[in-house]
């Protein structure tokens, strides 16, 4: 481990046996304007030899030691397939995108008809492929945070008060996203995604249930989750949301997380065969969610390789695409902007 | 109060340090402390990039030449607390913690030093307490931080 900074005992302890578990060597890095759930550059994923947990710097205690503990459990799940059998991501290729896309657009062109002020035919085309690589993102984050999450939870007792805050800080971040497009979005897409994460966040409630935010009340932004269990706070902040008429969707999705995952033993022997099992499990949460939301079709599991790939040649891919779901249109379009 | 050339000398050091320049850092403080030598701040911001550095003899000179010209210093006490950590003596590094929480009870680092030490002496609930406050102030200044940010944009 490469560090100078003091960490709590059961964090060395778990960075240790991390290290020790993938024969691997994790450097701790504090950077004033990183995001604030943390980052993990890792060699599972980059060509690199070493693996770097990058925070904020305003974490000095144990909001740090959280995220640490979040992207060792991650670390240890990428390691562990990669020795074990192979570490892929969801990617995307040319034809993937073309077909993404084409579904967005059918779905975009049924909601413009409905609508009084229509989107701006630019707008409409820039959308398909932001939208596109806005779920590939999602996808890749979202069944492992509710993972990495419930493994910290039952590992680490001692850091849950801060993990319950970092939760309603994420929820709150997530569930703002979007909100500005709300009427720009396709409503399916837009239901979609906060059902994705309102499955999260109830899966969470459900896994975290005992715990009350009773250290942190003396701040005044907490005072309003008094007494509320973690499943009250999350689920009082989810019905008081614009969107809620659609929580079928969200039900829906939880279930198909809550289904694998709760069948984890998460206090079972931390071994490589373990989290290779626990990589497992995510995959299969990621293929259901995919399937629920019909989008198998727009990614597939590749190397982390393939994704980088994929990510530098993204301009290339969404004008081919562009071309062939608009064909010549599509000139006139760029010309008349 | 220091002169203004000591105040300008240790805000370049600050400078540097923040951007982990620790050589450039330290080439200020040496100088804030030959105008003005003993003088408490400079000290213990020597002795912070002293321990960022890993020289923790010469940062517990620098904290206890600090505490010894006043012993009312919270911030030396707190880098006290620190070395006595990486030292490994955690009883001293207790002592220096909950000297330094006493006389700044906002001090983060301060909090966490003394629950990481409970916490390896076996007091576990005493831990557990420094941890909660500790975490409470964290929180604080994790949404003024991000308060900021959102002002900035």
């Amino acid at each position: 481990m490469k560090t100078e900074m003091p960490l709590s005992k059961p964090i060395r302890r778990f960075i240790t046996q991390t290290e020790e578990l993938l024969d691997t060597e994790i450097s701790l890095l504090r950077q004033p304007e990183a995001d604030p759930a943390g980052t993990l550059v890792d060699q599972y994923t980059y060509d690199i030899d070493t693996n770097v947990i990058i925070f904020p710097a305003q974490y000095i205690g144990l909001l740090k030691d959280f995220v640490i503990a979040k992207h060792c459990t991650h670390l240890l799940m990428k390691g562990a397939a990669t020795k074990l059998s192979a570490y892929k991501v969801c990617s995307y290729d040319q034809d993937s995108v073309y077909r993404g896309m084409r579904q967005i657009y059918i779905d975009a062109l049924k909601d413009e008809a409905k609508k009084e002020n229509k989107l701006p035919v630019q707008k409409l085309i820039q959308m398909l492929f932001i939208l596109f690589t806005h779920f590939n993102d999602d996808v890749n984050e979202i069944p492992w945070n509710a993972i990495n999450n419930a493994s910290v939870y039952h590992r680490m007792p001692k850091i849950r008060k801060t993990q319950l805050y970092h939760i309603m800080k994420e929820s709150k971040h997530d569930m703002d996203e979007m909100m500005e497009q709300e009427t720009i979005i396709p409503r399916r897409y837009f239901v979609m995604n906060k059902a994705m994460f309102y499955a999260r966040d109830m899966f969470l409630a459900k896994t975290l249930p005992a715990d009350e935010l009773m250290p942190v009340l003396n701040i005044p932004q907490m005072k309003k989750f008094n007494h509320l269990e973690v499943k009250e706070m999350l689920t009082t902040r989810w019905t008081q949301t614009a969107w809620y008429q659609s929580k079928v969707f969200g039900d829906n999705m939880l279930e198909i997380i809550d289904k694998p995952l709760g069948l984890v033993k998460w206090d079972e022997e931390p071994t490589l065969e373990y989290f290779h099992d626990l990589y497992k499990v995510g995959v299969l949460v990621t293929d259901n969610l995919l399937s629920y939301m019909t989008m198998r079709d727009w990614f597939s599991w590749e190397t982390p390789k393939h994704l980088i790939t994929a990510n530098e040649n993204k301009d290339e891919y969404e004008k081919k695409a562009l071309k062939k779901i608009f064909g010549d249109l599509l000139s006139d379009v760029w010309e008349d902007s | 109060m220091p002169g203004k050339e000591v105040q300008e000398l240790l805000r370049k050091g600050k400078s540097y340090a923040t951007r982990t320049k620790f050589k450039d850092a330290l080439f200020y403080y040496n100088k804030a402390l030959a105008l003005e030598p003993g003088y408490p701040e400079s000290l213990v911001l020597r002795a912070s990039v002293y321990i960022d550095t890993g020289k923790y003899p010469e940062a517990l000179a620098d904290c206890d030449r600090a505490l010894s010209r006043d012993s009312n210093y919270a911030d030396a006490w707190s880098k006290k607390a620190l070395i006595m950590f990486y030292l490994e003596r955690f009883e001293d590094a207790i002592q220096a913690s909950t000297r330094a929480t006493t006389l700044n009870g906002n001090d983060v680092s301060a909090w966490y030093i003394k629950g990481v030490c409970l916490d390896e002496m076996g007091r576990s609930d005493e831990a557990q307490e420094a941890y909660g406050k500790s975490l409470e102030l964290e929180i604080i200044l994790d949404i003024q931080a991000e308060s900021k940010k959102v002002r900035e944009r």
